[in-house]
């Protein structure tokens, strides 16, 4: 049976362990040959940016996690357009090797087109 | 309708984990089929048996644990989450060398592929959390 799965990642990456328990469940659903597709959107879009030093809060980098989703096939990332802009952030700062980014400007079409959203 | 709900809200902390249960209980009487309810994030504290709320507050834990015995339900929760915040089975606890387990009855560990065979398996995945 095949489903179309969303993946809604929310939650800033170090304030709170569902940033990173949600990529866990991501890369589970993927290794069971169910990848989902991944939007980032409100502070999950913090999860993405680059130069993350989690070590100095004794933390495990949420960035091993988005660049393993690559293994699995998944290339591609969506992230809401608005969400970003409004914390003042754009595309550039938020790179994961071999891995596009594509904005959304209407997450609720989006998200309204899967079978089956898993919000974290 | 075949449901699946996923828990990540901490029973007495947040609204969620008595939405949830009330959700459940709704939808079973309405003759719905609840497939499955994966227990993750801080949501593994709805599993354990040393809750113990005053006498006058709803008690989250026996509520599933009586609605598991009615119908039979599959409560999952994630053996990864749990560990992380010690909620451990006796087998779980004996295996770290943990000096007690907590699981309640009626609930089980199990890892994140169940929550992921209950997307496939589910008509309606409804989830509740912050």
């Amino acid at each position: 049976m095949s489903k179309s799965i969303l993946a809604l990642c929310r939650r800033p990456p170090y304030g709170d362990a569902l940033a990173r328990e949600g990529l866990e469940a991501v890369l589970a659903a993927a290794a069971m040959e169910q990848a989902p597709v991944l939007l980032f959107m409100h502070d999950g879009v913090f999860q993405l940016l680059k130069d993350q030093n989690a070590k100095s809060i004794e933390q495990k980098s949420v960035r091993r996690n988005l660049e393993a989703l690559s293994i699995f096939g998944i290339d591609k990332l969506y992230v809401c357009q608005h969400s970003l802009e409004k914390r003042n952030l754009n595309c550039g700062q938020l790179r994961l090797p071999g891995i596009a980014i594509e904005l959304i400007a209407d997450p609720g079409r989006f998200i309204a087109a899967f079978d089956s959203v898993l919000s974290f | 309708m075949k449901f699946t709900l996923v828990i990540f809200s901490a029973p007495h902390s947040a609204e969620g984990a008595a939405s949830a249960l009330r959700f459940a209980r709704a939808l079973l009487a309405s003759g719905h089929n609840l497939y499955r309810v994966f227990f993750y994030g801080d949501g593994v504290h709805n599993a354990s048996a040393l809750e113990a709320p005053p006498q006058d507050e709803s008690h989250i834990v026996a509520g599933w644990q009586a609605l598991q015995q009615q119908h039979q339900l599959d409560l999952v929760v994630c053996i990864a989450a749990a560990q992380r915040r010690g909620l451990l089975s006796a087998s779980e606890a004996e295996r770290l060398g943990k000096p007690a387990a907590n699981l309640a009855a009626g609930f089980e560990l199990a890892g994140l592929g169940q929550l992921v065979d209950a997307v496939v398996y589910s008509d309606r995945l409804v989830t509740f959390g912050d």
